[in-house]
């Protein structure tokens, strides 16, 4: 049966926005904690490849961070063109 | 100098937190949105594809321009063996994608030959993604006063098409020269790692998968961090509009603002790398697989 009253297929849109979004950061937040600690966890250890670390840290840092915006992005695909 | 720099920052942010009074100028409804559409200037057809100009074409000539000329206009006289300010720049440049972007991934063979594309990829998205946080007068949607067009921030790399070429170049460019360089049959079998018989019916469809999804995931990445980034600082600033509430704004505008700084600052330049990264290693890994 299709949901023809605007304003529940609104709402439901704005829910799936929210809650899309929301549950989409949570595993890139533990990624990007994880990842963090672990970085300071090497450099505390061998504080000379601190720089390396740093830059492998960054990359790691782009590639996780960019899963929270394919959610965002879902997101914004069922609020604009669902 | 510090001075300088710092009131030459100052003002960009200044023109960026402008722009929304466009939006209150044109007594329209504020749609983040509009950012996004492309809406074309002057059209031309090639049988069912438009080839127009558009918001996105002018950016895309925009970057082009820039990264050719400026390069171009900073070596005129000739490279120093003392470099300047100036020629140092081209340098840190031209050695970050050297050591970091294609030594690190392409492999010794393909060097000469891969390393050019690569680096100009680098070198191209970092520009469009730069210029994309400089208020440029090209929104027609909601034009500034009269016929002057309203300053936006518009990503060229956040729209699909864009990536998804230049990502559909890197990948027919790793498929052709792996088979170049393995020969056909090798080529595809270098995909599936050896494994045992019962799980390779499973293996080899995971694999193609996963070669599939190189198209989608190079492609998205890029898009979505940009869309999602200038969403962010329009959305931050528009809060003020769209909840009609000016007391907001000590809240929004410096969340608008730490954004915009991050974008421009981090994610800008990291995605850069990361799309010309990944492309090195997608056609370092078809010319040399690792068995």
């Amino acid at each position: 049966m299709a949901v023809t009253d605007e304003g529940i297929v609104s709402a439901a849109k704005v829910i799936a926005l929210g809650l899309g979004t929301g549950f989409g950061a949570i595993g890139p937040g533990i990624g990007v904690g994880y990842l963090i600690g672990k970085t300071i966890e090497g450099v505390s250890r061998q504080p000379e490849l601190r720089s390396d670390l740093q830059g492998l840290m960054f990359l790691g840092l782009a590639l996780t961070e960019a899963i929270t915006f394919y959610a965002l992005l879902m997101g914004f695909v069922a609020f604009f063109i669902g | 100098m510090i001075r300088r720099r710092l009131s030459l920052t100052l003002l960009t942010l200044a023109g960026l937190l402008v722009f929304p009074l466009a939006a209150f100028g044109s007594e329209s409804e504020f749609q983040p949105v509009e950012e996004f559409i492309n809406t074309y200037w002057a059209s031309f057809m090639i049988g069912p594809i438009e080839i127009g100009i558009s918001k996105a074409v002018v950016y895309l000539w925009l970057a082009v321009l820039i990264a050719v000329l400026l390069t171009l206009w900073i070596v005129r006289g000739g490279l120093r063996t003392d470099p300047k300010r100036t020629q140092n720049v081209v340098e840190v440049l031209y050695t970050f994608s050297e050591t970091n972007i294609g030594q690190a991934t392409l492999p010794k063979v393909a060097y000469v030959r891969w390393f050019p594309y690569v680096a100009s990829l680098f070198v191209f998205i970092w520009v469009l993604n730069m210029i994309s946080f400089i208020p440029l007068p090209l929104d027609t949607h909601n034009p500034f006063i009269g016929p002057i067009p309203g300053l936006t921030i518009y990503a060229v790399t956040s729209n699909l098409s864009v990536t998804l070429t230049l990502t559909l170049v890197t990948v027919m460019i790793s498929h052709v020269e792996g088979v170049r360089a393995n020969g056909v049959i090798p080529y595809f079998k270098s995909w599936v790692p050896p494994s045992p018989k019962a799980l390779l019916p499973a293996m080899i469809i995971l694999e193609v998968l996963s070669q599939l999804l190189r198209v989608v995931s190079l492609s998205v990445r890029l898009f979505a961090n940009m869309l999602g980034g200038h969403l962010l600082i329009i959305m931050c600033v528009g809060f003020v509009i769209l909840l009609g509430n000016v007391f907001i704004a000590p809240v929004t505008i410096p969340v608008a603002v730490a954004f915009y700084i991050f974008e421009w600052g981090l994610v800008a330049s990291l995605q850069a790398y990361i799309f010309a990264m990944l492309s090195g290693i997608y056609i370092g890994s078809a010319i040399e697989p690792h068995h």
